[in-house]
């Protein structure tokens, strides 16, 4: 009873930051965009004239897309066409499954682990997943019954196949070197000093990993399956509405699995550097005040920024769009006193539970950054890198990353076998 | 990480550095960050125009939507030559002549239509006119509407197009 | 012969050719001029024709001069271009230069005299310009324009000359001398609007085509009037489909330069709101619109006893409707219609325009109580083809009774009102064909605009029912049908009726006087 309540508490947790994610990658994708190409970027929708820096387009989509006719192709195979959608993005949230996104939280002197399944062949679980997210792809491009949709069905397969396997290639080396293949464990071996981490043991077996990951979630440089270009939009082009919007909520949802992953098995998961569990809950009473402090300064300057702002663009837009960063401005002061305010609650006298609590979420909150990073490097790629050839994609994969893979697992061993 | 410098711009073998395209990788998303932290920090200099509220201005002699002058009766100061409609390479000016009760005046379009949509603003029409009695010096270039006949626009409506810019 | 040197160049003339002529030939383009036309007498006012031939102190204008043995004459030099500007300048003092307005504009004689010979600067101040009348009806088609007369006084020559009618005149002197009518008359004989195409300024304009079209818009296709017998040679000038005016073309064996007003007028016929516009067939009571296939099926089952042609069919169709009723009776519709009457100049009694087809290919024509007993007398459906039986043949629908009486026509009419079944065809601006007018001219018409959707080209029609009818070896293409006339034909029996001269042919005396364009 206990673990099925814990665990859905984690599936509630996970579920909530990959969802509240997604939004927040569309927006940070277009603005990210907009500000690479030296535009303003989304600044239009608006609640009560609160745009949040184009955050409420997002919702504006969402309604939109509610609301929008769901049109399905003739001859497209009724089935298969709608069940694509929904099995790329229910496969696409299914890895989560054994990321931990911490170490455990001890409450009541019991420790729940953080992760849902704590599988003991957690990557081969990863690997076996993901790649099942290309039936969709395949099912959604062939049942659209559009020659663009089936080409772009077509060129995801073979770009999988030929990825995946260097993907699996290049871990291996680091299962030898954690001798694991639990998650767990691979992310607790990479606990104290940075050096740990997978990238520093593994930095080939690294940057091949994520190239492998963009691959395999069609993201800019490798996302010929789409190519808007050559195939208008590829495997979705045929879908409209929510079906659309779960194909695209898929791609962000897989590539904050990717990240995860990236973070995960080379980065150090939910380690934060030296700031080992111990260590935080040995001096909390430091830390914390510490945290605090700093947090309480930068929300002050980033609210005055606003207010600045507020007294600078008053009657920039004649309505009620002109109140906004005034409105910045009040939040931010309220966390910066927020965070000034909770030194009443004597944080430097810390006890000895919560100390405990506050490094789990320190980890956590390591955890997401860590994520929220990568995902911002994939948005950082696509809007920097122009599109691969197809050839060029497969001469990469094949005689490229494949050798450079196997290479790796050679050379791995032998220093493993010699150190 | 200078491998591109070397004088093969098309063609020719690739160092080892560019076949990893890595370097370049880095060094092009070096640029990408550079312009998102200056855009960041100067939201202000950002060169877009926002739009509705802001409006580029344009050189005096831009060519807007056409507008038909008036005599001093109010009158169309067009004789219906059809020298516009004949320069109209997009054969979208369509007159319809008749007699006009003074003889003094004798001819004056009886409807005098242009379709927007097919126009194509080169001006010729406003520079064949012996009357200068077409004109595109509205400054207005926001031509909107949801039904095609809105852009087919008549006499009347030409003679009382606001000359000012601001009506959209 | 003699023998005169113009610009340099030796040439020969017949005696008392005019220097004009003489100079056009020699130059290969007219002198500018005004009141010159080759129709009408010599008037020598506009002076713009002068030249300089040596030996006369001053320049001289060609027009009023004959060649002279020896005669040197210069058209090109500084002298003569200087007193053509000169004079144009004068013309153009009063003139009011309001060409948008004016419909001339674009054939204008002064625009184009202004573009070769003037180009100057005016310095006559518009404000300062004698003003007269503007738009002033003086007839049924024709209004004036005072100011814009240059008072070359062809119009008044030609009511004189031509018509002898004499309604206008030149009245006043000086610069308030004026254009105008007659006291108490109006230009209203029946080939007024010659003077507005002689005009050669905007003056005279044709109420009928008055601001409906600027004339470089305007394509031109030779064609024939169908008005009268005479068969008067004219340009078809049409935009997009419609007709807007008819004007003459010179055929100097048929109408010269001129053509009558009712036969001006005959284009509106073209786009007359009477036009069957659709294939109909009567069901219960009623005609109804049918589609062309049911049309078929329905002809296929009839029996036809009498075919009935029309004068205003061309020769073709007249052949092709008497072929197809070989193996029944046929006639050349009623022998009255069209009759009206004519004048001694080009009008001619007989209003339709190929009458002599009809005789040619031996389609005898009836009176009205003849064309009713032939009727009686035959059997089966009764087919006509153009004209108004029914109207002109009184009794003509009830000897037709109930039998299937089948309208090929263009019009509606009493015949197309109770026919059975109405075939929309093609007017002679929509189809290609032969008149033979009352002299035996063999003359082409020819398809200037297209035909309403539905209508079918006559000849075509024909052809078809010709083979379905069972003739293996119809014509099939209009190079094909005239062969086959041209044989049928004893009148044209050795003629390519595939390369008629512009001017049509006479056979009795082909190929020569052959006229055409000027
Ligand atoms: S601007 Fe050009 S295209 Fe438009 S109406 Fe005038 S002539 Fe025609
Ligand atoms: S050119 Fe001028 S006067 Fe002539 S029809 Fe056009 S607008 Fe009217
Ligand atoms: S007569 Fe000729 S020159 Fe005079 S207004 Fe008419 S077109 Fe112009
Ligand atoms: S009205 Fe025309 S034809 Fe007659 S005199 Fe004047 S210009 Fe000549
Ligand atoms: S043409 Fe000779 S004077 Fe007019």
């Amino acid at each position: 009873m206990e673990l099925v309540v814990s665990s859905l508490l984690k599936i509630a947790f996970l579920l909530t930051v990959i969802l509240g994610l997604v939004p927040v990658l569309i927006w940070a994708e277009r603005k990210g965009s907009a500000f690479i190409q030296d535009r303003t970027g989304p600044n239009r929708a608006s609640v009560l004239g609160i745009r949040l820096g184009g955050l409420v387009h997002p919702i504006a989509d969402v309604m939109k897309l509610l609301f929008k006719e769901d049109f399905r192709p003739e001859n497209a195979h009724r089935f298969l066409y709608a069940l694509a959608p929904f099995l790329v993005f229910f496969i696409a949230l299914l890895t989560y499954a054994v990321i931990p996104f911490g170490d455990f939280i001890r409450i009541g002197g019991v420790e729940y682990q953080l992760v849902v399944a704590d599988l003991n062949v957690g990557i081969l679980y990863v690997l076996a997943i993901a790649s099942l997210g290309t039936y969709g792809v395949v099912m959604g491009g062939w049942a659209s019954n559009n020659k663009y949709a089936f080409l772009g069905a077509v060129r995801s397969t073979s770009q999988m196949i030929s990825y995946e396997i260097s993907m699996g290639l290049s871990i291996i080396g680091l299962m030898l070197i954690f001798s694991s293949l639990r998650l767990t464990d691979i992310v607790a071996g990479q606990g104290g000093a940075i050096w740990n981490w997978g990238f520093a043991m593994q930095p080939l077996g690294a940057i091949l990993f994520i190239v492998a990951v963009f691959a395999e979630t069609n993201r800019n440089p490798f996302d010929l399956p789409e190519g808007e270009s050559e195939l208008v939009s590829g495997y979705h082009l045929e879908y409209s509405s929510m079906k659309f919007a779960l194909f695209f909520m898929a791609e962000y949802t897989n590539m904050v699995i990717g990240a995860a992953l990236i973070t995960t098995l080379f980065f150090g998961g939910w380690n934060i550097p030296w700031l080992t569990r111990s260590v935080i809950e040995g001096h909390a009473g430091t830390i914390l005040p510490v945290h605090l402090v700093i947090q309480a300064v930068v929300m002050g300057l980033i609210s005055l920024l606003f207010f600045r702002r507020a007294a600078r663009e008053r009657d920039k837009f004649g309505d009620a769009r002109d109140r906004e960063p005034g409105f910045m401005g009040v939040v931010t002061a309220l966390m910066a006193l927020g965070a000034a305010g909770s030194f009443a609650l004597k944080p430097w006298a810390i006890g000895v539970d919560a100390a405990s609590i506050y490094a789990t979420l320190l980890q956590v909150g390591a955890f997401v950054g860590k994520v929220v990073f990568f995902c911002w490097v994939f948005i950082w790629v696509r809007w920097t890198l122009p599109r691969f050839r197809y050839d060029q994609l497969m001469g990469l994969g094949w005689k490229v990353m494949l050798p450079l893979a196997l290479a790796n697992v050679v050379l791995t061993a032998i220093w493993l076998a010699i150190v | 990480m200078t491998a591109t410098k070397k004088a093969h711009p098309y063609g020719g073998k690739m160092t080892f550095w560019e076949r990893t395209y890595l370097p370049e990788v880095f060094r092009g998303m070096g640029i990408t960050i550079k312009h998102v932290i200056h855009n960041l920090l100067h939201t202000s200099e950002m060169p877009t125009v926002q739009y509705p509220e802001e409006h580029r201005s344009y050189s005096p002699r831009f060519r807007g939507r056409h507008r038909l002058m008036q005599r001093d009766d109010g009158s169309p100061r067009c004789v219906a030559c059809m020298m516009c409609s004949t320069a109209c390479p997009a054969d979208c000016i369509h007159i319809v002549a008749g007699e006009h009760p003074d003889p003094a005046i004798e001819k004056f379009p009886e409807t005098f239509d242009i379709d927007l949509l097919r126009c194509v603003y080169c001006g010729l029409c406003e520079e064949a006119c012996p009357c200068d009695a077409i004109r595109m010096d509205t400054g207005i270039y926001e031509i909107a509407g949801t039904t095609r006949e809105e852009f087919f626009v008549s006499k009347e409506f030409l003679l009382n197009n606001k000359s000012d810019g601001t009506e959209v | 012969m003699v023998k005169v040197t113009i610009d340099g160049r030796e040439l020969e003339f017949p005696e008392g050719t005019s220097l004009f002529d003489a100079c056009r030939e020699a130059r290969g383009e007219a002198l500018p001029h005004f009141c010159y036309h080759p129709d009408l007498s010599v008037a020598g006012v506009c002076r713009l024709c002068q030249v300089e031939v040596e030996g006369m102190p001053k320049l001289t204008i060609a027009c009023n001069t004959g060649v002279r043995e020896g005669m040197v004459v210069h058209t090109r030099n500084e002298r003569v271009k200087t007193a053509a500007r000169q004079i144009l300048e004068m013309h153009l003092i009063n003139h009011p230069v309001d060409c948008p307005i004016c419909d001339q504009a674009g054939e204008c004689g002064l625009q184009d005299q202004y573009m070769n010979h003037g180009l100057y600067e005016s310095e006559v101040d518009k404000d300062d310009k004698v003003h007269k009348a503007k738009a002033e009806v003086i007839g049924p088609h024709v209004i004036l324009d005072k100011e814009r007369c240059v008072l070359c006084s062809r119009c008044v020559r030609f009511c004189d000359e031509v018509t002898g009618t004499g309604e206008m005149g030149i009245f006043n002197r000086g610069d308030r001398a004026e254009i105008g009518i007659a006291p108490g008359k109006e230009l209203a004989n029946n080939y007024s609007l010659n003077t507005v195409d002689i005009c050669p300024v905007g003056a005279l304009t044709s109420r009928d085509f008055r601001f409906k079209k600027r004339v470089w818009l305007l394509k031109s296709t030779a064609s024939i009037c169908p008005g009268c017998a005479t068969g008067c040679n004219v340009r078809v000038d049409h935009e997009a489909g419609r007709i807007f005016r008819l004007k003459p073309r010179y055929n100097k064996e048929v109408n010269g330069r001129w053509m009558c007003d009712i036969g001006r007028m005959t284009y509106r016929g073209v786009h007359s709101e009477k036009r069957l516009d659709g294939p109909m067939l009567r069901g219960d009571g009623d005609l109804a619109p049918v589609s062309w296939s049911d049309l078929h099926t329905f002809l296929a089952e009839r029996q036809v006893g009498l075919w009935i042609s029309s004068p205003a069919q061309t020769l073709e169709e007249q052949a092709l409707l008497a072929a197809l009723g070989e193996q029944a009776r046929t006639s050349g519709g009623v022998s009255t219609a069209g009759r009206g009457d004519g004048d001694d100049l080009l009008l001619h009694g007989d209003r339709t325009p190929n009458r002599t087809g009809l005789e040619w290919t031996d389609l005898q024509q009836h009176d009205p109580a003849s064309l009713v007993a032939l009727v009686r007398e035959t059997s089966g459906a009764v087919v006509v083809h153009g004209g108004d039986p029914a109207e002109t043949a009184p009794g003509f629908l009830a000897a037709v009774g109930g039998r299937a009486l089948i309208f090929l026509g263009t019009h509606a009419n009493a015949t197309s009102k109770a026919a059975t079944v109405v075939v929309p065809m093609s007017v002679w601006a929509e189809k290609d064909g032969l008149f033979v007018n009352k002299d035996g001219r063999v003359q082409a018409v020819r398809r200037a605009v297209a035909r309403p959707e539905q209508a079918v080209e006559d000849w075509r029609f024909l052809v078809d029912l010709w083979s379905a009818a069972g003739c293996a070896d119809a014509p099939a293409g209009l190079p094909a049908l005239r062969r086959w006339l041209a044989e049928r034909v004893p009148a044209l029996n050795d003629l390519d009726l595939n390369a008629l001269p512009a001017g049509g042919l006479a056979p009795a005396t082909a190929p020569a006087g052959a006229g055409g364009d000027e």
